[in-house]
């Protein structure tokens, strides 16, 4: 590949970026390529030492915050005709609610995703919760005489902290992987919004 | 590592390299490689940082009918550097305190 190919990929798949920035870091990742070859390597070598130019947007993509890619998305890039501004504001009927259903959409697949951590953790607050009662019942009963009942409460009790534990972990577990997934969803929504093809 | 804690470290790091004598991108991930090695996605937004936060200049100087950006350390980028130092000696300080007299 040579370093026009490259350089003009990255462009296109900065394309949704405001122009200083993808001008910016084209000029940053050419400069590297040509001192990587003033120093030896071929052409061919520089730009597989820099990476793929889907690898290199990934991580301008990611690094840019969401509000830059939206404001940049929705920023006129000439002025409109009068009829334009005409068809807009008679097709409001039609584009907003079109618009609102998109964002609650995203919105309740979020809620959704995060509605098994909840679901997770109100578990184990449950359970701790139930496993102090029958400590509480356990202790009464034993001091109300009724030996055989305690003991078995108490064993109850205990083996509720048992799982709580366990469960503890899977807790975390799922936090932590929804938050990636999370992670991920914003980044290729971040990537949808930028993209040219790719 | 912390990613909090290694980004500022880089950004030290890149402040250092050019303290003598001014650098450019490709240099400064050279001279950085044998102690560690930083990507140039991560260069670049460190040194954008360090630009914004004024600890270094940018100049654009022709080379071999092309060009090339020059980074200048300033002031607040000296400055930044003994900060860290002061900072280090807290650290191993602490560090002495936490693993023992064979920390550092």
């Amino acid at each position: 590949m040579t370093k026009e190919k490259f350089l003009e990929e990255l462009q296109v798949k900065l394309k949704g970026l405001p122009k200083e920035d993808i001008d910016d870091r084209v000029s940053f990742y050419s400069e590297m390529i040509d001192d990587r070859i003033e120093d030896g390597l071929s052409e061919e070598e520089a730009i597989r030492e820099i990476g793929t130019s889907d690898e290199i947007a990934s991580k301008v993509i990611e690094s840019t915050s969401l509000t830059k890619i939206v404001k940049e998305k929705v920023r006129l890039k000439r002025k409109l005709e009068a009829w334009e501004i005409v068809l807009i504001i008679l097709g409001f009927p039609l584009w907003f609610p079109l618009l609102i259903m998109a964002l609650t959409f995203i919105f309740v697949f979020i809620v959704l995703l995060w509605s098994g951590v909840i679901v997770a953790w109100s578990l184990e607050g449950s359970i701790i919760a139930t496993s102090i009662n029958f400590l509480i019942n356990s202790i009464y009963n034993l001091f109300s005489g009724v030996f055989i009942s305690s003991l078995g409460m108490l064993g109850t009790s205990l083996l509720l902290v048992g799982a709580a534990i366990f469960l503890f972990y899977a807790c975390v577990k799922i936090t932590e992987l929804t938050a990636k997934v999370t992670k991920k969803i914003v980044l290729s929504i971040k990537k949808a919004l930028v993209g040219g093809e790719s | 590592m912390d990613v909090q804690l290694k980004r500022g470290l880089l950004e030290v790091g890149v402040l250092a390299v050019i303290r003598n004598k001014p650098s450019y991108g490709y240099r400064i991930i050279k001279d950085m490689e044998p102690y560690i090695k930083i990507s140039e996605s991560t260069l670049y937004t460190i040194l954008k940082r360090l630009e914004e936060t004024n600890m270094l200049t940018v100049k654009t100087v022709e080379h071999n009918s092309r060009l090339r950006k020059y980074y200048h350390i300033t002031k607040l980028g000296l400055e930044k550097i003994e900060e860290f130092k002061e900072y280090w000696a807290d650290m191993k300080a602490m560090a002495r305190f936490i693993i023992g007299e064979e920390a550092l």
